[in-house]
């Protein structure tokens, strides 16, 4: 597998929600790969957006289909207690993910996918949806 | 603030540009500096206003000389965190669209009260 993206997240939120589920006896592995996989298809979805031509450089004049095939399917892997999931570009293949996000002294990178790796509202929200599964599946195991 | 950092990034006596402000036929300089602002937002606020604004930028060198593009990242992040710069990255490759160099960048970040 190439390498991937970093994308931060602040996790501290979600692992307190973990720790809640882990205490009501949830199944926390399983929350916990639904929440990542949620995230990463989300994440998998816009960043396929973001490399339409219509955002590209010269409206995508030069694009090869490349960039767009690079973008990483994401499945959940779990080492112990770790569980992983990749996301944004594989650059083990070709395609011009790197360069878009940061764009290079030539070419100044692509909003959409800047909005999406460099800043922090993104990221807030992808956070959110994570939160979010595993509240839910908190309510509806107090609900009984 | 991106007077200070160009100011800042001046000081090493290499060229300092924005990210994609070099023309298609223009050369490379053999080393650069280059610059691009990925956010700036309001990060708290009281009384309906903002009390202070996050600045994140990405600045990256370019060199032929791949050991003083690293260098001159980690001299440029301990100048500016020595002026009060908020960096957590240690620095990262990032490509470059000429064979000849090699790209090194580091994100930063300022926090600015506002009056």
């Amino acid at each position: 597998m190439g390498k991937r993206n970093t994308l931060n997240l602040e996790l501290s939120g979600f692992n307190e929600l973990v720790t809640k589920l882990e205490g009501l006896n949830g199944n926390v592995n399983k929350v916990v790969t639904s929440a990542l996989q949620q995230a990463a298809e989300t994440i998998e979805e816009d960043t396929k957006d973001a490399v339409k031509k219509s955002n590209l450089p010269a409206k995508g004049k030069y694009s090869t289909g490349a960039t767009e095939n690079a973008i990483a399917s994401p499945t959940v892997t779990w080492s112990g207690t770790v569980a992983e999931v990749g996301v944004g570009f594989d650059y083990s293949k070709d395609g011009a993910g790197g360069f878009l996000i940061t764009g290079t002294p030539r070419m100044q990178p692509d909003r959409e996918l800047q909005k999406m790796y460099k800043q922090k509202k993104y990221m807030k929200a992808i956070q959110s949806d994570m939160e979010a599964v595993v509240q839910d599946e908190i309510v509806r195991i107090m609900e009984g | 603030m991106e007077d200070n950092l160009i100011t800042l990034l001046l000081s090493f006596k290499y060229p300092v540009m924005r990210q994609g402000s070099l023309a298609a036929d223009d050369v490379y300089p053999e080393t650069f500096f280059t610059f691009w602002n990925n956010d700036e937002t309001g990060e708290s606020f009281y009384d309906n206003k903002t009390s202070s604004v996050l600045y994140d930028f990405s600045i990256n060198c370019y060199s032929t000389d791949p050991s003083l593009a690293y260098d001159l990242i980690r001299s440029a992040r301990a100048l500016l965190l020595e002026n009060g710069w908020i960096i957590t990255d240690r620095g990262h490759d990032v490509t470059s669209d000429e064979i000849t160099h090699v790209g090194r960048g580091i994100d930063v970040m300022y926090l600015e009260l506002q009056n």
